[in-house]
């Protein structure tokens, strides 16, 4: 009775020291919750979230190795939600004290974040991490605003103008004028005016129905500003941060959608929906587009599989720079980098910048690079073994010499709408080029009143 | 205790319409946006002013969105939500009762199905030429057509058919019903004086059912007005320049939507406080023209 009276208080005693060196531990080790938030279309971009797992693992043996006791615990959000909604989805959950701690979106966006304080300014944290001194300097730019970095790039992309190469040779062009027409377009001998010659062409010969020689993308966005830029266009001034419309560069860029629309048998595109018409038009039955890098991946995962994918494209269809306006002029590109932001709710931001300087890397960024037909960010990252292996990443990387950005005015969004409208009714025949520069005018005066000097 | 009753809806309808509502209307008198949320002070007198409301009116597609819901709600209602309701009332009361709730049955499949499927459903009736329904199995067979996505060749069609199939159910149950409830007294008296069928539905049937008739309309007119979610899930406002865009849509498309995330929504509210203006001036004039009062009168016959 004794002994076991004494073997109970043993065992009783061990069980308390144990659970209290537990909970001692346990109170050491500081769980911190990061949320990520990022819009990514499976399964091409999972990469943007999912780095995010390795990195975690990663982090956490650096922390432990330093003797630090935080841990981190990445929870991913990442679904295919158009970018509208996920911008209010950010605003309106700050608002209620939830935003993400980072939270990945185009770099668009920071004027207006931070102007209402919901991200942080990054200096002074990213010069901890020297990894990002590899990421180029002109992408550092796009994430500038008001002289401040408030984010870090996370890929680039190019929006090349696409062609159709069986429907070329139907117009009867031979495989070497082909082969040869990226290179006219650098150098400025093929224009916009003749790409839309050539669309004419293929509408006359029957080679593509009215409407099909040539298309942009169906709704407002970013794809139209390289074709306003390419007649001479400006939308902000760097040094004020003021948007900026000039109506030289608006009437040319108007008058080239009216005629492409009236005259030359183009842009039946608009209004289009994305995967009930516009991808299967554009990968069967248009001569020139106007795409992304990164819908290379989804058309060969997506539209384009059950022919072949990858092959059957790089059979079928071309790419290179937006053309110049006139002949000997410089063709451009406009690239729209993702950039990770940091809420101004994350409790702690250094541990979020540490996670985000780990995807910073070849590997991570390579991996989501190839995977998605983004370009990458890093300085020599077309060295590395994996990414110059995949084709598409290394042909298209030249046009970032040529690349192009949008504005980071809060008030874009309602700049690009007025123009995209006006680009509409021109297409639609409802306005004159003229017409169209003055509704710009009005509008833009009306909406933005001193926020855009108009030229 | 009759207020003890109401206290539950009176709550429910002030917080979730009532006080909405009201800040809808304040709302539409700033400028709160996606930029400015949290800083704007919208509450305050001094952040009040017309601006929206000049805005949508100096609007160069003001015009066109006005056009678009005028024929819209017209077109629907009239040759759907009373028109076809009533026909198809008229004709299942007037055959054999089970097939003519059958057929009723089937009816309904619209309004039973949810939007989104419904949706879909029309999007792949509508499809271009190797795939779409209609193209492949009807136009195709017969020569019509070079195949085109239909929805955009003719997106009017689309959107006042699509609207119209969910929209007649609802007027089909209500007027067959008020239909099988009318006497069979007078259906028998009128026969016997020798009325043809017509004369029947136009001197018995139409009169006794002006009440169901009234309601439908009205009722009808408002959540036309206000419905939109058909409309963005077919053609969202195109395809061409706000070609099928209508009021709802766009005080929708204002307030929520935005490529590059710039909502505006004190611009969206100033909208729909227009359309709720108009429903509201709506009903008074249906209940004018139909006069309500003398029909919620008390029988002056029928007394038991």
């Amino acid at each position: 009775m004794k002994a076991s009276r004494s073997l109970l208080s043993i065992i009783l005693i061990i069980i308390l020291v144990v659970s209290f060196t537990a909970m001692a531990l346990a109170q050491d080790l500081e769980i911190i919750p990061i949320k990520m938030r990022a819009r990514a279309k499976p399964p091409m971009e999972n990469w943007r979230g999912l780095n995010f797992l390795v990195a975690e693992k990663d982090l956490n043996a650096d922390l432990e190795a330093l003797g630090d006791p935080r841990r981190v615990k990445v929870e991913i959000i990442q679904d295919n939600m158009e970018w509208g909604p996920l911008i209010t989805e950010f605003v309106l959950s700050y608002g209620v004290g939830e935003a993400p701690d980072i939270w990945l979106t185009g770099h668009e966006y920071i004027g207006a974040q931070a102007e209402a304080g919901r991200i942080i300014p990054l200096g002074g944290m990213i010069e901890e991490f020297p990894i990002f001194n590899l990421v180029f300097d002109n992408l550092w730019v796009s994430t500038m605003y008001k002289g401040k970095i408030w984010g870090v790039p996370q890929d680039a992309e190019a929006r090349p103008l696409y062609w159709n190469k069986t429907l070329l040779k139907k117009l009867g062009w031979s495989d070497e004028e082909i082969a040869a027409l990226p290179g006219k377009i650098e150098k400025g001998e093929f224009t916009l005016y003749d790409m839309l010659e050539t669309a004419k062409q293929a509408v006359d010969k029957g080679v593509v129905k009215p409407g099909n020689g040539f298309w942009t993308r169906p709704k407002d966005g970013p794809d139209f500003t390289p074709f306003y830029y390419a007649f001479g266009g400006e939308t902000i001034n760097p040094a004020t941060g003021k948007l900026v419309y000039d109506k030289t560069a608006g009437l040319k860029y108007y008058k080239f959608f009216y005629e492409a629309a009236q005259e030359y048998g183009s842009m039946g595109c608009l209004g289009l929906d994305w995967s009930e018409a516009w991808h299967p038009g554009v990968i069967s039955k248009v001569l020139f587009w106007v795409g992304g890098t990164w819908q290379w991946a989804e058309w060969a995962e997506k539209f384009l599989k059950d022919l072949g994918g990858e092959a059957y494209m790089w059979e079928n269809f071309g790419f290179g720079l937006i053309p110049a306006a006139e002949k000997g002029g410089k063709p451009n590109s406009l690239t729209h980098p993702m950039a990770f932001l940091v809420s101004s709710q994350c409790k702690y931001p250094d541990l979020a910048v540490a996670l985000i300087a780990k995807v910073t890397n070849y590997g991570p960024n390579t991996r989501h690079a190839i995977a998605s037909t983004h370009l990458g960010i890093l300085k020599g990252q077309t060295e590395y073994k994996f990414y110059k292996g995949f084709r598409l990443l290394s042909e298209a990387l030249y046009m970032l010499d040529y690349t192009t950005f949008l504005p980071n005015s809060p008030d874009w969004g309602t700049y690009s709408r007025i123009t995209y409208e006006a680009m509409a009714a021109c297409v639609s025949g409802d306005f004159t080029p003229e017409e169209a520069v003055d509704f710009v005018v009005e509008e833009l005066n009306r909406e933005l009143g001193d926020k855009i000097t108009i030229k | 205790m009759p207020y003890t009753f109401l206290s539950p809806s009176l709550v429910v309808v002030t917080l979730f319409f009532f006080i909405p509502l009201v800040m809808v209307f304040i709302l539409s008198f700033t400028n709160l946006d996606m930029t400015n949320f949290g800083i704007l002070k919208w509450w305050q007198p001094a952040n009040w002013t017309l601006d929206n409301y000049v805005k949508i009116f100096t609007n160069r597609f003001f015009p066109r969105i006005l056009k678009n819901t005028l024929i819209y709600v017209s077109a629907t209602l009239i040759f759907f939500n009373v028109g076809m309701a009533l026909v198809i009332a008229l004709i299942t009361t007037n055959i054999n009762r089970r097939v003519g709730f059958a057929f009723r049955l089937i009816w309904l499949m619209c309004r039973l199905t949810p939007v989104v499927v419904y949706i879909m459903i029309w999007k792949a009736l509508a499809g271009p030429a190797p795939m779409g329904v209609i193209n492949k199995h009807i136009l195709g067979p017969l020569g019509i057509g070079a195949g085109e996505y239909l929805l955009n060749a003719n997106p009017w069609l689309f959107v006042i058919l699509v609207n119209g199939f969910i929209g007649a159910s609802f007027g089909m149950i209500i007027f067959s019903s008020a239909i099988e409830a009318i006497p069979k007294d007078y259906m028998i008296a009128s026969k016997v004086d020798g009325a043809s069928t017509w004369q029947t539905i136009r001197y018995i049937t139409i009169p006794m059912i002006r009440w169901p008739l009234l309601f439908v309309t009205t009722y009808q007119t408002l959540s036309l007005l206000t419905s939109f979610e058909q409309i963005m899930l077919l053609t969202d406002g195109g395809p061409g320049l706000y070609e099928t865009e209508v009021w709802s849509l766009t005080a929708y498309h204002r307030a929520f939507t935005s490529y590059f995330g710039n909502t505006q929504w004190g611009y969206g509210s100033a909208w729909a406080v227009i359309l709720v203006t108009i429903g509201i001036v709506m009903a008074i004039v249906y209940l004018r023209v139909f006069k309500f009062n003398e029909l919620i009168q008390e029988p002056k016959i029928d007394q038991l």
